[in-house]
């Protein structure tokens, strides 16, 4: 409505906004009858227009105010009805109305105010998503109806969910005050933030910071992308992730708004699924930090953690030469990446192609544990002074590691057995398993394969004679 | 919905901008404190338009500051329940959409869309009739009915629909 810009305005006082308005109302329903006004004064919502927050007024002027704006806002609403029969379908607007609200759940709001009714809410109730808009929250029952409806939507694609955390796992990080003497040459190697999609390390000047992006990870994300919907979520704050999106998908083709922060977890220290619109049992995770999903293991592949900047190396105690310093990286074709995506590949084609269960009961964290137990199937490995005396094997990680990878675990030889893990080639099981021609590798074997989902060449660790090796 | 009122404002002024200039200070500072602003009774200060007139000032005993009560004239935008409005598509997910109209952000929840238009993920998120005649995306204009406004110290935040009769895209990015 443009009829205002050139109305008269006299009086004086900062309240004229109520004058101006009924003057305008008068222009307005000049044309409308005068019962209109009684079924309006009848009408049900004179409750809901307090969005007035900075009244300094008497209540009367403010409630004087308000029936100007309704009466406002009424005529609106009734505009393009003819003046017969106004009053009815009035009537029914209005019992359509108070019957909506009378039975809205309020599935969530948006700045405070029920996404389906619009009426105010004040309560705090449900989940947080500041990630999407500023200001939306959605209850718990929302939550789970829109899950489902994307579930079948993603299903019908093909496609389940995955969620990337970003530190050591699609890259690394470090403050540009950290940065070593034999780093420094890092800053003349830094590719163009111009266009970013052909770099994989960048100085990020404005944030005092430099990024390595992990070998192969734009591979990664283009192949994935193809069987997963992608989420970021790191413990790293907002602006921090929302500039690592850019960099690992500068046209915006991946993750869309789903660049989940700290600032949007609903738990300290923890990332949790209740923020990713996805059915848990159709949510992968990639994460180098077990204990940020204590609830989600099932769903979680521990990454093997990439550390190319020195200052990494040393916040997680290692003493050694980081990648940055030796001039070096992890292999593109047969790193963490390309390892995890052959998984990911699995994981999914089994999803699909070979359950034969209903589509809606399958259950990725299922296909992950048969995959994950596929790795090491048919191996038989017995420990030689891996385990601390007394320790009892069966508890210790390594053990747990080797069965979740389907191989078996036995405290004694016998001629069944396939692999010998030790860290001294001398103790009497190495010496066995050299004698019977068994392979006599190192713990290492285990974790590496663990991260990779691939059984390593078992020449690739050797045992050494002696205690330390 | 755009009006065109008289506010009244004291304005606190520093003995430094005294002087010759006194008016024109006050006058940035009057747009500079109030422009951009919102309101829960007005809305949102688009642009002031004139000075009716500066009252005397008052001198406040200490601080030497002077307070003059200032009569502007200002364009206002404030949106209503019933309101129906043109805004354009900021942000399209599977919850809805996000609109905005000028300072006003509008959320239409994927509840009041119509049944027959389904959310489509990809690269550019849409919701999309059956025959994709019509299509809703990022910078798509939409006309839709506010349902509930809320007005913040900076910022308007609106629940619309699309579900009525006459509402709904009215100018797709990609045919245009
Ligand atoms: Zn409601």
């Amino acid at each position: 409505m443009s009829l205002v810009t050139d109305s008269p305005v006299h009086s004086s006082s900062s309240d004229d906004f109520a004058a101006l308005l009924d003057a305008e109302l008068e222009v307005g329903s000049s044309g409308s009858s005068p019962d209109e006004e009684d079924v309006e004064a009848d009408g049900d919502n004179n409750n809901d227009n307090n969005d007035d927050h900075d009244d300094d007024d008497d209540l009367d002027s403010q409630r004087n105010k308000r029936c100007k704006t309704e009466k406002l806002e009424d005529l609106e609403e009734s505009r393009g009805s003819t003046s017969q029969g106004l009053i009815e379908d009035k009537i029914v607007i209005h019992a359509e109305l108070s019957l909506k609200k009378d039975i809205c759940t309020h599935p969530g709001s948006f700045g405070q105010m029920c996404i389906l009714c619009g009426q105010r809410l004040d309560d705090e109730s449900g989940v947080t998503f500041g990630y999407i808009h500023k200001g939306l929250r959605l209850g718990n029952d929302e939550i789970v109806r829109l899950r489902s409806t994307d579930m079948k939507n993603l299903l019908r694609h093909k496609k389940l969910y995955l969620v990337l955390d970003l530190d050591h796992t699609l890259l690394n990080s470090t403050q540009l005050m950290h940065l070593t003497p034999d780093e420094e040459y890092l800053k003349g190697q830094s590719d163009s933030l111009q266009d970013v999609s052909r770099g994989s390390l960048f100085m990020l000047d404005f944030m005092h910071m430099m990024t390595k992006l992990r070998p192969f990870v734009r591979t990664f994300l283009k192949e994935a992308s193809e069987m997963f919907e992608m989420y970021i979520y790191t413990m790293g704050d907002r602006p921090y992730a929302l500039e690592m999106a850019k960099l690992l998908d500068p046209r915006r083709e991946y993750f869309s708004d789903r660049v989940i922060s700290r600032d949007d977890g609903t738990q300290k220290h923890q990332k949790g699924l209740d923020v990713v619109l996805g059915q848990e049992s159709a949510v992968v995770i990639l994460d180098d930090t077990e204990n940020a999903w204590m609830k989600h293991k099932d769903n979680l592949i521990l990454m093997e953690r990439y550390h190319y900047f020195a200052s990494s190396c040393h916040q997680f105690g290692y003493k050694c030469k980081s990648l940055s310093q030796l001039k070096s990286d992890e292999s593109e074709p047969d790193g963490a990446l390309a390892s995890v995506l052959k998984a990911l590949r699995q994981i999914h084609h089994m999803f699909f192609d070979e359950l034969d269960c209903n589509l809606a009961s399958r259950d990725v964290r299922q296909v992950l544990k048969t995959v994950q137990e596929e790795v090491l199937k048919g191996c038989k490995i017995v420990f030689s002074h891996v385990f601390p005396t007394n320790f009892p094997a069966e508890s210790h990680p390594l053990w747990k590691m080797a069965e979740q990878l389907g191989a078996t675990c036995s405290t004694e030889t016998d001629l069944s057995v396939t692999h010998v893990v030790s860290t001294d080639a001398g103790t009497e099981k190495s010496r066995w398993a050299v004698k019977e021609k068994k392979f006599l590798v190192h713990p290492r074997w285990i974790e590496a394969t663990n991260y990779l989902w691939q059984k390593q060449p078992e020449e690739n660790f050797p045992v050494s004679q002696g205690k330390n090796q | 919905m755009f009006f065109h009122i008289v506010l009244e404002r004291n304005m606190q002024l520093h003995p430094r901008h005294f002087g010759r200039n006194l008016r024109e200070n006050l006058v940035s500072k009057l747009m500079k404190d109030v422009e951009g602003t919102c309101s829960g009774r007005h809305g949102f200060v688009v642009a002031i338009t004139g000075i009716e007139n500066v009252g005397k000032g008052l001198i406040r005993d200490g601080t030497g500051f002077v307070t003059f009560p200032v009569k502007y004239q200002c364009v206002v935008f404030r949106p209503f329940k019933g309101e129906v409005l043109e805004a354009v598509v900021t942000m399209v997910n599977k919850m809805g959409f996000f609109a905005e109209a000028g300072p006003v952000q509008i959320f239409v929840s994927n509840h009041l869309i119509p049944d027959d238009m389904e959310f489509q993920s990809g690269d550019m998120p849409n919701y999309t009739t059956s025959d994709g005649s019509v299509k809703i995306q990022k910078d798509s204009e939409v006309r839709l009915k506010i349902i509930g406004t809320r007005v913040d110290a900076t910022e308007i935040f609106c629940i619309g629909t699309i579900k009525d009769d006459f509402l709904g895209v009215i100018n797709d990015p990609t045919t245009a």
